[in-house]
């Protein structure tokens, strides 16, 4: 599904994000993406969104080399890869059912499919009844359900997660990862970035650490990090 | 294509409403320099029409001494009777002179004037317009010839202050219309400002450039469209109820096309100023 092939960026001013990146996700997967700040976590999610092109090396997103799509091409490239970030990015003078139309309605969808859509992504994240709340109105876990709903109401192929449980309290990011486990049983691959260890130990699933830019550890069934003094 | 359609009308009208002032301000400006456009163009036609009506009746007259002996006029009329260039000549005496200046001039003018005062004169049509200056330059020293007029000179000098008022005019414009144009760039760009949350979400679920784009050219597209139209209005004004009479009064073609002219600069400045906005202040 994603693939780099050696990737290599350095930003502009001379700090290395990514070093020399070789890796496969599988359609279906679930990633977590773990390391420092600045390790090179959110480039990476960056790279697959086509914000950012990589200097050296390829990225291949269902068989496609994504840098050789021309510029008017990347939205259509976006389409298939629905965003959560931490701080949710929701429209705040647009209620719930709103914000969620919103990304079928930008992409041109017809009135009938957002009719249809947003009530059952609505349903699948359990906010049916607040659908006509304002999301000042709801707390930060129902936020960002609603910021799941929006990006997944697309049905795309990828979902990338940028610390989506970075701002909530272990309740709300516990319901997130079921939310996130759900969509994965679809057959959506999820890639998500994260500093929560209880989090990402507890689910076991692959997990890939990045430090400075160059990946460290990849593990099927892995853990956040290696505690001092336990053996591998 | 029809949510589209409803989606981008929808944002416009927003942005619109949401950023009044400024569309307000962009709006005046453009109307006010189009009106300024709108009233040059139409005094260019009007002057160009009154002096091409004024050369067809051109006439030059030729002034006697009124103390001129009986044998200088009679020479002065073979001269301009036998001149290929002159078509018809009248000859009015004194007294018909005399006459006429009583009707012409203010009244403590034409009081100090006696017939005997009064010079009699030669009043001819030269063939072609500009031969009334030949018809000057022959006889202005004859003997007995006090004086030669052509309004040749005057229509020229009026035309020439014509050109002049015209070209403040258009300069007058173009700085307006700069400053337009600057204005609703302006406006636009606070438009996207203003909207740059729903630009970026819209960016990530993949919506189009284009798609993005559209609703903020629509909207320089429309305050162009409101400017030009309140200049119509004025230009149109101007047309009816400035006292512009005889020589000076244009038909209705003459409006509708100073009125075209308005409404494309008007739609073109509109467009111009978002286009840049949207070059240098959004991000797709």
């Amino acid at each position: 599904m994603i693939r780099f092939e050696n990737v290599s960026k350095t930003y502009k001013n001379g700090t290395p994000a990514l070093r020399n990146v070789t890796l496969d996700i599988e359609k279906g997967e679930f990633v977590f993406l773990v390391g420092a700040s600045g390790s090179g976590k959110t480039t990476f999610l960056r790279l697959l969104l086509r914000e950012e092109t990589p200097d050296v090396g390829r990225i291949l997103e269902a068989g496609r080399d994504i840098g050789e799509l021309p510029k008017w091409r990347v939205p259509y490239l976006r389409r298939n890869i629905g965003c959560v970030f931490q701080d949710f990015r929701l429209l705040p003078n647009k209620s719930v059912f709103e914000n969620v139309a919103f990304a079928l309605e930008v992409i041109g969808r017809p009135r009938s499919t957002v009719d249809s859509q947003v009530p059952q992504i609505l349903e699948l994240v359990g906010l049916t009844d607040k659908a006509k709340n304002l999301p000042h109105e709801l707390s930060g876990g129902e936020q960002q359900r609603v910021a799941v709903a929006r990006a997944f109401v697309n049905r795309p192929l990828i979902l990338l997660a940028d610390e989506p449980t970075g701002n909530l309290d272990p309740a709300n990011s516990e319901s997130i990862m079921a939310l996130l486990e759900r969509i994965n049983r679809t057959g959506t691959t999820v890639v998500m970035a994260t500093h929560d260890k209880a989090l990402v130990d507890r689910m076991r699933r692959r997990v890939v650490e990045l430090d400075r830019g160059e990946i460290v550890r990849d593990q099927v069934r892995g853990v956040y990090g290696i505690d001092e003094g336990v053996a591998i | 294509m029809r949510v589209y359609l409803r989606y981008a009308f929808k944002e416009t009208f927003t942005n619109l409403w949401r950023n009044r002032m400024m569309t307000v301000a962009a709006v005046l400006t453009v109307a006010v320099s189009l009106s300024l456009v709108g009233s040059a163009l139409l005094l260019k036609q009007s002057a160009a029409q009154a002096s091409a009506q004024w050369q067809q009746g051109t006439r030059v007259t030729v002034w006697m001494q009124p103390n001129a002996s009986q044998s200088e006029i009679d020479s002065v009329k073979t001269q301009l009777t036998s001149l290929p260039i002159v078509k018809d000549c009248q000859y009015f005496t004194q007294a018909q002179d005399y006459q006429q200046a009583k009707t012409l001039l203010p009244a403590d003018e034409w009081s100090v004037l006696t017939p005997s005062a009064t010079p009699s004169s030669f009043r001819c049509v030269p063939t072609v317009p500009t031969d009334a200056f030949t018809v000057q330059s022959t006889f202005t020293n004859q003997p007995g010839v006090y004086q030669v007029t052509a309004p040749e000179q005057q229509i020229r000098q009026m035309n020439h202050a014509i050109r002049i008022l015209q070209i403040v005019f258009l300069a007058l414009a173009a700085v307006l219309l700069l400053s337009a144009t600057v204005l609703i760039l302006n406006t636009i760009r606070m438009a996207i400002f203003s909207r740059r949350r729903e630009v970026s979400v819209m960016k990530l679920v993949g919506a189009t450039n284009w798609f993005i784009r559209v609703p903020f050219i629509t909207e320089g597209f429309i305050e162009g469209l409101l400017g030009s139209a309140v200049a119509i209005l004025a230009v149109t004004a101007l047309h009816t109820w400035y006292p512009l009479h005889n020589e000076f009064a244009l038909n209705a073609s003459a409006l509708v096309g100073t009125n075209t002219v308005v409404l494309v600069v008007g739609v073109v400045i509109g467009s111009v100023g978002s286009a840049i906005a949207i070059r240098r202040f959004l991000d797709v």
